[in-house]
């Protein structure tokens, strides 16, 4: 429900816990194998289980979950610095999350290649504009109202 | 998309909140477009705004998982503009509804930014405008001050308690006074067989080594005290007519 957070004790009866602002945040990740077209696959908080998760889903984002399965992954102790002391990469868990409804998820490309407009303008013109970007970048800073850069401050 | 727009880190909501774009008298209950949540219960009628307000109502914005996403036109982006991050102040003119809202408004935001990140690195690509990451985690903590500044005032009124968990001052084996913050049992505390393991007090053998600690500490102190005085002397010599 939240992480850092200390939850009261439960005992037989008690009411069902509510924390009303979650500190749990979870990244959608690209899947390293082939998923099937149902699974989505995210990182998670180790605090979080996949009750947990479920219901974060399913209230906050109005995504029907049918099933979570989750797993802890090792970060790797392995390398070293110039010390020769070990460094850690944090341990994280992986949730695998099952669409209901038989409705599908493909991670999309957040990165793709804009293309330029092809150069209609002759040659003349890319140079003036050149031209016209230079004098920009020579120009003294307005901040200083026209007096010359040679003045000290 | 509309709330699209406020899950942006300008501060345009607030001031769209506030434009005197409607006059006094066309806030009747009968003409406003919808109940804004926290009118659930309470009567409209009576409700004279001090300020021009527009009353708006907006839909909880869950549009499933395009909303781990940025919007699409920013995809392959280098830089994508965003406003500052909210500061305490602002908050602090916030209703705890309001702030609930921009809590959950905060985190689907954080959320996003930390998915196009994991994809960045994946990608071995530069993530465009990581400075937002930073802007939203400040809101998020200027929030939570601000909810913890008003829970501790509340409960000040109420019970005149200062901290939220009870706890105690008290001296451990090694002879340190430290402040022991008391944890919920479902037993009293002499059948707690792990809590009577703990040692709340100090054998006699251990005097000797308090004894050291507090040497130690004010050898530290005199070394510090002396430094500085070391160093206003020195300044002293070089620019005599220095003023303190």
């Amino acid at each position: 429900m939240a992480r850092n957070v200390l939850y009261p004790l439960y005992q037989a009866g008690n009411p069902q816990l509510r924390i009303f602002r979650t500190n749990f945040f979870i990244q959608l990740v690209r899947p390293g194998r082939v998923q099937p077209e149902d699974t989505v696959q995210f990182r998670i908080p180790m605090e979080m289980t996949r009750v947990d998760l479920k219901n974060y889903l399913q209230s906050i984002y109005n995504v029907p979950v049918a099933a979570v399965r989750t797993r802890i992954q090792h970060g790797s102790n392995k390398k070293r610095d110039h010390r020769n002391v070990r460094i850690k990469q944090p341990d994280y868990k992986v949730a695998y999350v099952q669409l209901a409804y038989g409705q599908t998820f493909t991670f999309p490309d957040l990165f793709p290649e804009k293309k330029t407009d092809p150069e209609t303008s002759s040659f003349e013109d890319i140079q003036n504009e050149f031209m016209d970007k230079e004098r920009e970048r020579q120009k003294i800073d307005p901040r200083r109202g026209g007096v010359p850069d040679w003045f000290g401050l | 998309m509309a709330v699209r727009g406020l899950a942006s880190l300008c501060r345009g909501f607030a001031a769209a909140l506030k434009t005197p774009g409607m006059l006094r008298t066309s806030l009747a209950p009968t003409a406003r477009p919808g109940l804004t949540f926290s009118v659930l219960n309470r009567s409209i009628a009576n409700i004279t705004p001090h300020h021009q307000y527009r009353f708006i109502h907006t839909t909880l914005s869950r549009k499933g998982l395009e909303e781990f996403f940025d919007d699409p036109k920013n995809w392959g982006e280098e830089t994508v503009k965003s406003g500052a991050a909210w500061t305490c102040e602002q908050l602090r003119n916030k209703s705890n509804e309001d702030l609930h809202k921009l809590w959950y408004i905060l985190l689907k935001e954080r959320n996003m930014l930390l998915t196009l990140e994991q994809e960045a690195k994946r990608q071995r690509l530069p993530m465009p405008s990581p400075d937002r990451l930073d802007k939203v985690s400040e809101s998020m903590d200027a929030l939570d001050k601000v909810i913890e500044e008003r829970d501790t005032a509340l409960r000040l009124l109420q019970t005149g308690q200062e901290k939220a968990r009870p706890g105690a001052w008290r001296k451990d084996i090694f002879g340190r006074i430290i402040w022991y913050k008391y944890k919920q049992w479902p037993i009293p505390w002499y059948l707690n067989k792990r809590y009577n393991k703990k040692k709340f007090y100090t054998m006699p053998y251990v005097e000797h080594f308090v004894r050291l600690r507090l040497e130690k500490y004010l050898r530290s102190e005199a070394k510090k005290k002396s430094l500085q005085r070391k160093k206003q002397k020195m300044l002293q010599r070089k620019f005599p007519h220095m003023s303190t």
